[in-house]
């Protein structure tokens, strides 16, 4: 699946990726599916109205399985029915609601941040990141009624992490549902409800409010909310580690960054999101028989699985010496800077621009902290279920207030 | 080719030569029309592609539609004529087609 390293004849072919020999070694297709990776073929199969989500493994992807569309999250959904849902939510994800709203949100939780890793002199940077991310997404949904952030951020931990575990065995497997449900239903009980409450007296702007005017049953609105938490936190929180990473360990990017515009600050972070994607494949199913633009067949029925990594990497669109990073390289070769790695057409991520707002303003703040320093690399894992990779165990440090 | 002008919100004036069957938005960007941000690289989800086509032209392009308008409503942008140009394909009748771009796009 991986792209072809051609030798970089400017530096020797130079590979600044930290996740690529994890992701090679455990990439999983799904069975049988059909490896895409020219990023071509992939932008034109994901914006093919043809094509069917076909998300991870045993989501109700198959037209025939969703029969109540209201108790199913909007990721799995397609047609008209997606499109409305997208479109019902789209201002919350504005560059203009970004600028009025969620910029402040983001800044005070960094001061919140600042705060904690002052008063303590270090901390776990994934502890760090998860709680940007968490309160960021949370204002998003409408999950601002809990009794704190920090009880909300570990419940749907709690739930999310859970979700992911392993089980082996029907006993486990038995164990593993009863566990889950009492954290679904503590998740339910301690933060949906409370935010359900305050927005049938009175709606806001964001997804529960959606959800309470359209009268969601309970399933539907713990699976969008859930869905959202997955879908935002869990990889905005490796996104915010990674770029970290490669800042502490390159002192001239890091001057650069801190002494850029927030354009410059930008093309840098989505330029290590080319190399290091949170999200690895995407999953389509032809629902009719599709030819693309450069003559390609795929049949009813097959299942593609696009590679964002190979995608990222094509040197048909990032020009020579792909597995470099090099900010310019976008601008230079008239793409979108993070290429494929927020996916294309009608499911592209709506929260790509929060994401990178939030991790930009994060990193800004932590590297202009007196004394900071990473004190420990994080250890780099897969999970095999959001086919992603995970830093673990990095430990940052700044002088004490 | 089709010949299409670009005018800033300063009255700078650009025209480029389009390539048909690309989005309004790809030219821009290939010509750099620095106006045109397109974050969300045309799949109508960032509003950063907006342009006011020309009064002469909104007869041939027509207004935006449903897929455009979320966005236009979420840029809060009233402005007549406005368009997403990742939803306009250059077709050879866009010949002689003049756009104005917003002072920002967000
Ligand atoms: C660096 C951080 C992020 C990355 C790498 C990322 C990546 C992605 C990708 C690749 C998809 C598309 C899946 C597909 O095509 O099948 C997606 C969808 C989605 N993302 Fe993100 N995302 C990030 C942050 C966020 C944030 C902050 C939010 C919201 C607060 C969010 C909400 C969503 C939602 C709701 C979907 C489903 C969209 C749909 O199916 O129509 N994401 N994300
Ligand atoms: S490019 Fe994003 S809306 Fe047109």
């Amino acid at each position: 699946m991986t792209a072809v390293a051609q030798e970089c004849p400017v530096h020797q072919g130079r590979d600044d990726r930290k996740s690529a020999k994890i992701a090679e070694a455990n990439l999983a297709p799904q069975h049988g599916a059909r490896p895409v990776g020219s990023f071509g073929l992939s932008r034109d199969l994901l914006r093919s109205s043809k094509v069917r989500q076909a998300g991870p493994a045993g989501s109700p992807t198959d037209d025939a399985e969703i029969k109540n569309p209201g108790e199913v999250s909007f990721f799995f959904l397609d047609g008209e029915e997606h499109r409305k849902r997208r479109a019902a939510v789209a201002g919350l994800f504005a560059p203009k609601t970004i600028v009025t709203r969620h910029q402040a949100v983001m800044t005070s939780t960094m001061d919140d941040i600042v705060a904690k890793l002052r008063a303590r002199g270090s901390a776990p940077l994934d502890e760090l990141s998860w709680h940007m991310a968490v309160v960021v997404a949370a204002d998003i949904i409408g999950l601002t009624d809990s009794d704190s952030t920090e009880n909300l951020a570990n419940r749907v931990k709690a739930v999310l992490d859970s979700s992911l575990s392993k089980s082996r065995g029907p006993l486990g497997k038995v164990v593993f549902m009863i566990q889950m449900l009492t954290r679904v239903g503590r998740f339910w009980k301690q933060d949906m409800v409370p935010a359900i409450a305050a927005r049938q007296l009175e709606p806001k702007d964001d997804v529960i409010s959606y959800m309470v005017k359209e009268n969601y049953s309970k399933k539907g609105m713990i699976m969008e909310a859930l869905s959202y938490g997955g879908a935002g936190m869990m990889t905005t929180r490796e996104f915010i580690v990674m770029c970290a990473w490669h800042l502490f360990e390159k002192p001239a990017l890091r001057e650069r960054f801190l002494g850029g515009e927030e354009a410059d600050q930008f093309a840098i972070l989505e330029e290590i999101l080319r190399l290091e994607p949170v999200a690895s494949l995407l999953h389509r199913r032809a629902a009719e028989d599709i030819e693309t633009k450069d003559g390609a067949m795929v049949k009813k029925g097959e299942v593609v699985a696009v590679s964002i990594r190979d995608a990222n990497t094509d040197e048909a669109i990032t020009g020579p010496c792909p597995f470099e990073l090099d900010p310019d390289r976008a601008k230079r070769m008239k793409v979108v800077g993070p290429y494929m790695s927020f996916s294309d057409g009608p499911h592209r991520c709506p929260g790509a621009q929060v994401a990178l707002h939030e991790t930009r303003i994060f990193l800004d703040r932590l590297f202009r902290l007196p004394g900071i320093r990473m004190e420990r690399e994080p250890e780099i894992l897969w999970s095999p279920q959001i086919q992603g990779y995970e830093l673990r165990g990095c430990v940052v440090a700044c002088d004490p207030a | 080719m089709v010949a299409i002008t670009f005018i800033a919100a300063d009255g700078a004036e650009r025209t480029i030569d389009a390539s048909e069957d690309l989005s309004l938005m790809e030219n821009a960007v290939g010509n750099g029309i620095e106006a045109i941000e397109a974050v969300c690289s045309g799949n109508a989800y960032c509003g950063t592609c907006r342009v006011y086509i020309d009064p002469a032209w909104r007869g041939v392009l027509g207004e935006a539609g449903e897929i455009e308008l979320p966005m236009i409503e979420a840029a809060g942008d009233e402005t007549p004529g406005v368009r997403l140009s990742c939803q306009i394909t250059v077709t050879p009748e866009l010949d002689g087609l003049v756009v104005r771009t917003p002072v920002s796009q967000s």
